[in-house]
């Protein structure tokens, strides 16, 4: 793009061409990614330092009198058994990022891999990988995940990995429709003639633009997954440890509700800001590199 | 067409088994089914029955068994086919099921099949009513938007469907449940079934959970469509006709601007029976979702897997007709 901008021949076509490459020249990330990208960042400073900075201890008992609302010494207030509020939704961020990071990377790492693959080889390779595919899909998405938690454990590393195998489809059909476009592009075809094999075709000529479609989905899909971990927590079966959707599903009982509604209602606005940003971020990114595909 | 539809069969009779064979395989392979029947004495080795069968050893306290304890544990084998593999039991297990009879649970000896005519009919409820929810408030809203795109009411629904997307429906159902039934006592607590007005109300704040981000996302699909639909001729021709724009919007451009909903309408429904058993637990709905959750947390395999099995089925038919429904309004999807 930039240097279309720079070379004065360039702009000079730019400017003759249709007002929608015009559009698409000029167009900036803008304001609200940065902010977005702002707030995440916060949210990672935060999560990574938390146990440098004067937070109380989130399970502490008792670290303020019990139910009572927000204050300057429990900026959240306080939930039933008296403990903060504020403390308890930093860590559980810990837990909610990292289940979403994860996970998305495993997608990423998989889904890419298999998908590439399929779209590369195309024939009986993508037909079977297709397949795959398409039975990971034809789970409902938070079934496919209750069953393998069930059937195994509820450790961190699990519920990441489970929420991982559920981003493989999508993030798959999303590599294997660009790679399929791709391959046809002069550059691979140049690759090929000059004798590269295809694990470097793949990985050199590819993967690099692959991966710009995948990024925008990779925001996108961390929020899903974080907002799946959350659904899985209402079922009891996600993380022991804890994570917003245990949160949340902790302070969303009848009492609770009537008599301190903050104690579901502070992280459900955290966690709401959270998913707001990455999908913002991921929607500008698209935009910004014009990627048509979503996958979704 | 034709030639479409049989490729659409097969596909479909693949992927059921596919499906099924992964969550019976799967509730099978972990775990000892046979614990969940006969508790501990699942613990005794297979060699140390065989011996007793063979008058090897005693089937008495002096080996280490109590009297009858091998004659219980192959009764429940055979009982539950779990001296076959598992091949063959997930065979036995699909023919019974095909017919109906999905056997019993493990726990407390239900009739499953009993529990499926009596929690999926709510269940689809709730997810028909979402569905009606979500078109109901995004057609309108789509209309709305398209009809002066890019105007001040179309820029505030732009802001207005993002929040509503980043909303987990889990935390909406959460909010609603705190205004409109604590708060301001519109909706009651507890579901409850006396009639079906009775139910419609209890099932009112979970299914708008579920379908207002689905209006969102039905509502930004449809408005794209209806701009494009809107620089048509036909429309610049009924304009000429001089139409009113409400008889053109609804009457002319809608059907053609619906197909990217239709498509979205069968994944989003698998989206939407992921939501149910969510939304079912904060409503306290008995529903399919609040079953299976039990099931799992009693550990109940034949439950979970007849459930799942149940719900994953449905899904496949239901994207299986949807994709008929394509093919049929829209010729190039046939080739493809």
């Amino acid at each position: 793009m930039s240097e279309i901008e720079t070379t004065g021949e360039s702009r000079l076509e730019a400017i003759s061409m249709d007002d929608d490459v015009v559009d698409a020249v000029k167009k900036k990330l803008g304001v609200g990614f940065w902010i977005a990208v702002g707030w995440l960042g916060l949210l990672v400073a935060t999560v990574v330092l938390a146990p440098l900075l004067p937070f109380d201890d989130p399970d502490k008992l008792a670290s303020g009198p019990a139910r009572t609302g927000p204050s300057m010494d429990n900026w959240f207030g306080t939930d039933a058994l008296g403990r903060d509020v504020f403390a308890r939704t930093v860590y559980g961020a810990r837990v909610s990022l990292v289940v979403g990071f994860i996970a998305i990377a495993f997608g990423m790492v998989v889904g890419g891999s298999l998908g590439m693959i399929a779209g590369y080889f195309r024939g009986r390779v993508d037909q079977v990988i297709s397949f795959l595919f398409f039975t990971l899909l034809s789970f409902p998405g938070l079934i496919l995940a209750l069953l393998i938690t069930s059937t195994f454990d509820r450790t961190l590393r699990t519920v990441s990995l489970t929420l991982g195998v559920l981003a493989v489809a999508p993030v798959g059909r999303l590599a294997r429709a660009a790679t399929l476009v791709f391959a046809e592009r002069e550059f691979v075809q140049a690759a090929r003639v000059i004798g590269a094999k295809h694990f470097r075709i793949l990985t050199r000529e590819l993967l690099p633009v692959v991966l710009i479609p995948m990024a925008a989905l990779a925001l996108l899909g961390m929020g899903v997954a974080i907002v799946a971990e959350g659904g899985l927590a209402f079922l009891q079966l996600s993380v022991e440890d804890i994570s917003w959707g245990v949160i949340i599903n902790d302070g969303r009982g009848i009492r609770d509700l009537q008599e301190n509604p903050h104690v579901a209602l502070m992280p459900i606005g955290v966690m709401f800001l959270t998913i707001l940003a990455l999908n913002f971020a991921g929607d500008r990114v698209r935009e910004y590199f014009d990627v048509r595909e979503t996958a979704f | 067409m034709k030639q479409f539809i049989l490729r659409r069969v097969a596909q479909l009779v693949l992927v059921v088994f596919s499906v099924t064979f992964l969550t019976f395989a799967s509730l099978n392979l972990v775990g000892d089914p046979l614990f969940n029947i006969v508790g501990v004495l699942s613990g005794i080795p297979d060699e140390q029955c065989e011996a007793v069968a063979r008058g090897e050893i005693e089937d008495t306290q002096s080996s280490g068994l109590n009297v009858g304890d091998c004659a219980l544990i192959a009764q429940a084998k055979e009982q539950n086919n779990l001296d076959k593999n598992v091949a063959e039991r997930y065979g036995i297990w699909l023919s019974d099921m095909a017919s109906g009879d999905f056997g019993t649970s493990f726990v407390n000896g239900d009739e499953i099949s009993d529990i499926v005519k009596e929690r999926l009919p709510v269940t689809i409820r709730l997810i028909v009513l979402a569905q009606i929810v979500a078109l109901g408030i995004a057609i309108p809203w789509g209309v709305a938007s398209a009809y002066r795109a890019n105007r001040g009411f179309d820029k505030a629904s732009t802001v207005g469907s993002f929040g509503l997307l980043s909303i987990p429906n889990f935390a909406l159902g959460v909010i609603l449940l705190y205004f409109f039934t604590l708060r301001w006592q519109i909706f009651p607590s507890r579901y409850e079934n006396a009639g079906w007005w009775s139910e419609l109300k209890a099932l009112t704040l979970p299914a708008f959970t579920l379908g207002l981000g689905l209006a969102a996302t039905y509502q930004r699909l449809l408005r794209t469509d209806l701009i494009t639909t809107l620089q048509d001729d036909f429309i610049h021709m009924a304009r000429a006709k001089g139409m009113s724009d409400r008889h053109i919007m609804y009457r002319h451009a809608l059907r053609p601007s619906m197909f990217s909903v239709i498509t979205v309408f069968g994944v989003n429904t698998g989206a939407l029976i992921g939501g149910a058993l969510v939304v079912e637990q904060i409503f306290s709905i008995p529903g399919v979702g609040t079953e299976l959750v039990e099931a799992v947390l009693r550990n109940d395999p034949p439950v979970v897997i007849s459930l799942i099995s149940v719900v994953a089925i449905g899904f496949v038919l239901i994207n299986f007709f949807v994709d008929l429904m394509y093919g049929y309004l829209d010729p190039r999807v046939r080739t493809s």
